[in-house]
């Protein structure tokens, strides 16, 4: 199912997207769980990536931050060319392709995902899980931080202003001392995204983000969402199996199937895609 | 805590004395100076000389044990390698103090870099593969050091081991009592410096790694970097320890550096705590202040020496299988379980800054 | 020539015994997910008792060696179910810890009941070897390498042919998947844990003649066993066997050849040099670990 209309579009707005999948393919021995997908998520987008179970949404997603490197295929990613090399222009745009880069090196582009079950450190305080998603901000090493040389001592106490500002943008910041063992799931929620805040962002990839929350809280989400867009200037792609958020908060949808391209559009059409909605029910026909 | 009412002298007082109270760095003086008074009250005959030494000897273990505990507490990493490094330590040391004649600092460095070295090239080989190869790599490190120093005799002496005195350091010649005020400086220098790397950037890079290594590597996390790290880090220490031995002990004999001492210190950090730094201390002195100090007035157990040996062996089995925090969560636990009995229910989630 | 043909020789009768220690643990790990630091000590105390049994009671080597047999059996299963099948919640790292726990147990337990005294134990055959090529064998030693050889045919026959096998093989690819599909999975740990036993105090006995039965007895054999499965990979039964064949035949060649106070020690380095290439060992699969 080559589509040339997602092709002619990417080669449209190469200016403007933030992440351009290309021709990308994940096979497990003979299982295609990826299969020759494409899709861009342009600048300041909040861009849903949606399809049935097993459809391969997680396979793309780590594919993209490069957990797995893909069999074939491209992922483009644009970013400041400040974070690409020291002293580079930060208005300055440039694009490189992710693959092969070490995952660890992935988030120092500006490139952060949060997880399906959220990932938090039971044992630390809420402010100090934030800010392990300051991490590569820091330049003091461990003997500096060993001794508390005035250059850690600074880092720390600036990056614990910018945790507790990202707490506040969540309205979680009275909680910043409590463990985050024993707090409710949706304030672990907000720690998942207040820290991905923490590296400032141009591309926020979230893994389910409404699994385990009850109605009142996926609304609370989706104002979060368009508000981290708006604050923080940043792209989302959202990988969500819960329709009513992606329909309710996404610029534009694509829909996959058993890894294959299925459609991309605003959420109105996806809705009333004759293809998608078989994928969801089932070709019974 | 604060309020917005005009704080009296009288409060401010309180809260200069709560913060007082509060200090970490204070706390381990104190704890230090305690420790310190030790030889005063041997002077005045309250305690056994005895006593002095067996402390001194658990201050020497609790540094390695502090090591080990980085490692094994925030990474989940094993090192049976404990009891080499601190061989090699000491060895190195007494070489460049004794052998070579070099001042105390340069043979303290070096007692300190030589191991931190070769444990780097050991973590370098296995932990690019997986964390679990540490523990047989190092248990492999260990076996061949000590063949080093009972075989390599123009340097260690082999099996009739090195002997060397007491250090003279700022032109001040040491005796026991000294060095053991020494081993307290020490020691205390070295929990501010595990309490600092904790509570920062490093630390919480090692409790990300603990919680996932997935999550931790999004997060920018080099997991090579960070195991290594911390693994230089704990050799350092082992090193570090193994040169106090030295220069307390005055010698040095392959024997002591064998897998039970790696064990011991193992089974100290387990009992003890993982992620406590009191508690590391409390564990050493479990393993061998108990049985120094009060087992061995008993005639059972001097008679039975290798009794509370297995103790600790039963007692590593115990903790992990039935309270994987070891005994020094027990303060805290016994507090929330004494405040949920008297019925004030307590909070949950409020941080125990002590407790890590 | 005939020196080559010496060395192979000598080597084989390591190789076996190093061979037999590397199943015990690799069968530990693949049916309880424990890397079975405490085989060597277990297998050292168990050693004791054959040559306590010997030396005490005059009984014939045979005879203690039976008994040795049936005190592995015994501490296997007492070990399972006194400690490891009360792990099941315990992380990876908690296990191996519990294994280092029981080392200090048995290295504990070995001078209380035996003294501190080191003792001998005989060879089988005492004496006689027959010449090949200019190379003597010795009859116990040949006893010894077939009888690893024997053991070993017929692990690998239980474990691929029987249902036993299917049991023990279905617990160690899934222990909570072989449990739902009707596999006593609980039965068969007990059974590795004393088959691990059994290898061990056998692996003891063969390596006892060639020093004496002290608590250090089993260091050597434990750390040639865990590296014969670093070598040869934990995902099979037969990496571990072929890395312990590799080890002892390279580390006879590298004492005689190169440095026999060092050889030893310059081969645990080449074998770490070479995890860096091959990190999964000669026959090991690598994971696909999912996100």
């Amino acid at each position: 199912m080559q589509n040339n209309e997602i092709t002619r579009d990417s080669l449209l707005s190469t200016e403007t997207y933030v992440l351009r999948i290309e021709n990308l393919s994940m096979h497990f021995g003979g299982l295609k769980a990826v299969d020759d997908l494409s899709f861009h998520v342009n600048r300041n987008e909040i861009f849903g990536l949606i399809g049935p179970n097993g459809a391969g949404k997680t396979t793309v997603f780590n594919c993209i931050t490069q957990f797995y490197t893909p069999t074939r295929g491209n992922v483009f990613f644009t970013t400041d060319a400040s974070r690409l090399q020291k002293g580079g222009d930060p208005s300055r745009q440039e694009t490189l392709n992710l693959v092969g880069i070490p995952v660890h090196k992935i988030i120092s582009l500006g490139l952060v995902r949060t997880f399906q079950n959220v990932e938090v450190i039971k044992e630390l305080s809420l402010i100090d899980n934030v800010l392990i998603g300051g991490h590569i901000d820091f330049k003091a090493n461990v003997f500096e931080q060993a001794l508390k040389l005035p250059r850690a001592r600074r880092e720390e106490k600036a990056m614990r202003e910018k945790a507790l500002e990202a707490l506040d943008f969540f309205d979680i910041a009275d909680r910043k001392d409590m463990l985050a063992g024993g707090q409710p799931y949706g304030v672990l929620k907000k720690v998942e995204l207040a820290r991905t805040l923490l590296c400032k962002p141009k591309l926020v990839i979230m893994d389910e983000p409404a699994a385990g929350l009850n109605d009142s809280e996926t609304d609370g989400l989706t104002q979060n969402i368009r508000k981290i867009r708006d604050a923080y200037n940043c792209s989302i792609l959202l990988v969500e199996h819960d329709m009513g958020l992606v329909m309710n908060v996404c610029d534009r949808i694509c829909a996959i199937s058993f890894g294959r391209f299925l459609a991309c559009d605003v959420p109105e059409k996806i809705r009333t895609n004759k293809i998608v909605q078989e994928a969801y029910l089932g070709e019974e026909e | 805590m604060d309020s917005n009412k005009q704080p009296t002298a009288m409060k401010k007082t309180t809260n200069f004395l709560l913060s007082l109270y509060h200090n970490q760095y204070l706390r381990f003086v104190l704890f230090g100076l305690l420790l310190a008074c030790l030889p005063q009250l041997a002077k005045m005959k309250l305690i056994k000389t005895g006593v002095v030494t067996t402390m001194a000897q658990i201050l020497i273990y609790a540094i390695a044990a502090l090591g080990l505990n980085l490692l094994l507490g925030y990474s989940g990493l094993i090192s049976l390698g404990t009891a080499g490094f601190m061989g090699l330590g000491a060895y190195v040391a007494a070489y460049f103090y004794g052998d070579l004649q070099l001042s105390f600092w340069i043979a303290l460095l070096a007692a300190v870099a030589i191991p931190t070295l070769i444990g780097t090239l050991v973590g370098l080989t296995s932990l690019r593969i997986s964390g679990f190869y540490l523990a047989i790599a190092t248990l492999c490190v260990s076996e061949i050091l000590l063949k080093t120093f009972q075989q390599a005799t123009d340097l260690t002496g082999g099996t009739s081991g090195k002997n060397i005195s007491y250090p003279v350091i700022f032109d001040i010649a040491f005796k026991r009592d000294t060095m053991y005020l020494l081993l307290v400086v020490a020691l205390v220098l070295v929990m501010m410096l595990t309490w600092n790397l904790v509570n920062g950037q490093f630390g919480r890079a090692m409790h990300a790694m603990r919680g996932s290594e997935v999550a931790a590597q999004a997060m920018g996390v080099s997991l090579l970097k960070y195991r290594l790290l911390v693994f230089a880090i704990a050799t350092a220490y082992a090193g570090l320890s193994g040169a106090l031995y030295v220069f307390f002990v005055k010698g040095t004999y392959p024997t002591t550096w064998v897998l039970n001492l790696s064990l011991n210190i193992l089974a100290a950090v387990v009992i003890g705590g993982v992620r406590s730094i009191y508690g590391t201390v409390l564990g050493v002195f479990v393993v061998w202040g108990v049985s120094d100090l009060f087992l061995n007035n008993i005639p059972f157990f001097r008679q039975n020496p290798q009794i509370s040996f297995i103790v600790n062996g039963v007692l590593i089995i115990l903790v992990v299988m039935f309270y994987p925090n070891g005994l020094g969560k027990l303060p805290s636990d016994l507090k929330a379980g004494l405040s949920r009995l008297l019925g004030g229910r307590k909070k949950p989630g409020i941080p125990n800054k002590e407790e890590r | 020539m005939s020196t080559i043909l010496q060395l192979i020789f000598r080597s084989l009768e390591t190789c076996s015994i190093y061979a037999l220690a590397a199943l015990g643990i690799i069968i530990i790990y693949r049916t309880s997910l424990i890397t079975h630091f405490a085989q060597g000590s277990m297998a050292m105390f168990n050693t004791f008792v054959v040559t306590w049994f010997f030396t005490s009671f005059s009984m014939p080597l045979w005879a203690s060696v039976l008994a040795g047999i049936i005190s592995a059996i015994f501490t296997g299963f007492l070990v399972d179910f006194l400690v490891i099948r009360h792990t099941k919640k315990v992380s990876p790292v908690g296990k191996q810890i519990i294994t280092l726990g029981l080392i200090i147990v048995f290295l504990g337990l070995a001078p209380m009941f035996f003294g501190v005294a080191t003792l001998q134990l005989p060879r089988f055959i005492p004496s006689g070897e027959v010449v090949v090529g200019g190379a003597a064998i010795s009859y116990n030693a040949i006893l010894n390498i077939s009888l690893g050889l024997v053991i070993m045919l017929v692990l690998f026959y239980v474990l691929h042919k029987t249902k036993l096998g299917l049991a023990i093989r279905a617990t160690a690819s899934n222990e909570q998947t072989a449990r739902l599909m009707g596999v006593p999975t609980q039965s068969v740990t007990m059974m590795a844990w004393a088959v691990a036993g059994v290898l061990g105090v056998l692996s003891g006995v063969m390596i006892a003649p060639a020093t004496s039965v002290s608590v250090w007895l089993m260091n050597p054999v434990q750390i040639s066993a865990l590296f014969a499965c670093v070598l040869g990979g934990f995902q099979t039964f037969y990496g571990p066997v072929l890395g312990a064949y590799i080890l002892g035949i390279a580390r006879n060649f590298l004492t005689y050849y190169v440095s026999s106070v060092w050889g030893e020690q310059i081969m645990y380095i080449l074998l770490l040099i070479f995890l860096l290439f091959r990190p999964n060992g000669i026959v090991g699969k690598k994971y696909s670990k999912k996100v």
